[in-house]
């Protein structure tokens, strides 16, 4: 299994994510850099460009990624099984979105879960996913809903462009607007059944804590509240809404003229923002340790 | 039933009961490699130990909690939204090899020796174990402040600590009851458990 850095020294430094992300940073005051560089990481959390320093760093930081009980490589597997799931579902609505135009294969369109349910679940499992990275990362025990909802404040960087992504993409284009105000509602809906049906829930049920789908659908529900109210904020401090977001996508991806829904199932179906600024957030966070321990 | 056949059905059996027990079951967490280099977590003081020993910041300035693991916790020192600084105390338990840069260290703090690290980082080792360390971040931080800033640390505090093994080790038995006979296993990581203890006096 690669290390946290390898990976990062892996991310692409221009495809359809970078510029998506790049375009949403624009909302964002403070912007976004596209680290994917480890030792310029490392340099620049430790104010200096010494490469002996910068290779005892490196090796520290390698040692503590293949640690098991340090939770950095748990927190990065968190992201990659929303990240599968968030390109399972993406290319399940992008196919429904072809077939409906078809006269044949319209019935087996109907089939396919396409409602808002089913998006909310998508969302509040991301969000659980954040924040079981997050107490991973941190070291905190799982269900610190407290912590994590008082330290969402305190998010900085990659973390702020990573939130502005996730409110734009999965709430503001796929459900209007008012997507997170109707998020509580839309969640209270969610039964045993609609969460079995989220691609998303089956890779991380093992990775949520609780036993069972009652007991994971009040998790997720937590989680989402804790969310919920600092999301509303941050979105009416910046401004964000649907019709800003794919402006500010269309400076970096170019014209879009399908409709927002459209846009969101394209960009969940062919770009990992999730995943790519996961990656960078873990690895920054191993590296102030890193450099703190050697 | 074939003899050949019966043979064959039980070592399927036989291997696919193997399989199961590696791959599905969860007996990773038995295998070595779970810790920061093999090292026990009881041996390891853990992060929350640290936390009260932290600086108190000065009035405008904020100090963030970022991390808290076993042998590990760090902070931010922020002012307004920018970060000054990263704040960490870590236990070298497990980075025997940090503790060596120190043995050529010119300069000392409150008696500990102190290195600086490139130049936004200043290192003190307090009982020849914890490494306090300051790194400037940002516009940065020149010696003289992130040397106030070591200084700050409940130093004393963290010289007084041990970690739960070794408290444990040290507590008298009860009358009647024979001391456990200490088998001698030549592993690294046991001798430098024994060794804790010496090193643990206290500095006074």
């Amino acid at each position: 299994m690669s290390t946290v850095l390898e990976r990062l020294d892996r991310l692409p430094r221009r495809n359809l994510t970078v510029l998506a992300l790049k375009g949403i940073s624009t909302l964002v005051p403070g912007g976004w850099h596209n680290t994917t560089s480890a030792n310029e990481l490392i340099s620049s959390v430790l104010g200096s460009s010494d490469a002996a320093l910068i290779a005892q760093v490196r090796a520290r930081a390698d040692v503590l990624s293949r640690a098991r009980h340090e939770g950095y490589g748990r927190a990065l597997s968190l992201y990659d099984a929303v990240n599968r799931s968030q390109k399972a579902a993406g290319g399940l609505r992008l196919l429904a979105n072809v077939a409906a135009v078809l006269p044949l294969v319209k019935r087996a369109a109907n089939l396919t879960p396409t409602s808002d349910t089913l998006q909310a679940v998508d969302l509040s499992l991301k969000v659980a996913a954040e924040m079981l990275a997050f107490t991973q990362v941190n070291g905190l025990p799982g269900d610190s809903f407290a912590e994590f909802g008082s330290s969402l404040g305190e998010y900085a960087g990659e973390a702020r462009v990573r939130m502005a992504a996730l409110i734009c993409f999965d709430a503001l284009l796929p459900l209007g607007d008012q997507g997170l105000q109707r998020l509580d509602g839309l969640l209270g809906r969610v039964g045993q059944r609609e969460l079995r049906l989220s691609p998303a829930y089956a890779g991380m049920a093992a990775m949520i804590p609780g036993r069972g789908d009652e007991a994971h659908l009040g998790f997720l529900r937590r989680g989402v509240d804790q969310w919920l109210g600092w999301a509303a904020g941050f979105a009416s401090d910046l401004g964000l809404s649907g019709q800003k977001a794919v402006q500010a996508l269309e400076s970096s991806l170019g014209p879009w003229q399908g409709g927002f829904e459209q846009l969101a199932t394209f960009l969940d179906a062919f770009t990992d923002t999730y995943q790519h600024t996961g990656v960078q957030a873990v690895a920054r966070r191993l590296v102030e340790r890193a450099a703190a321990e050697i | 039933m074939s003899r050949m056949l019966r043979w064959g059905i039980g070592l399927l059996l036989m291997v696919s009961l193997l399989f199961a027990a590696f791959f599905l079951l969860p007996f990773r967490s038995w295998l070595p490699g779970g810790t920061v280099a093999d090292v026990a977590t009881a041996e390891v003081v853990n992060g929350s130990a640290f936390n009260r020993l932290f600086p108190s910041p000065e009035p405008g300035e904020q100090l963030v909690f970022t991390q808290e693991k076993r042998g590990f916790s760090e902070a931010r020192l922020k002012q307004g939204q920018s970060i000054k600084a990263l704040l960490a105390i870590s236990d070298t338990t497990t980075a025997p090899e940090a503790r060596s840069k120190f043995a050529a260290s010119s300069q000392q703090l409150q008696g500990w020796p102190l290195v600086e690290q490139g130049n936004q980082a200043s290192a003190l080792l307090v009982a020849e174990r914890f490494q306090v360390k300051v790194i400037g971040q940002g516009a940065g931080l020149d010696a003289e402040q992130r040397h106030d800033l070591i200084g700050a640390f409940d130093l004393e505090g963290l010289a007084a600590l041990k970690p739960a093994r070794a408290a444990r080790a040290a507590k008298a038995l009860a009358q009647g009851r024979l001391q456990p006979v200490q088998i001698p296993v030549p592993t690294a990581t046991k001798e430098a458990a024994q060794s804790v203890p010496a090193v643990l006096e206290p500095a006074a």
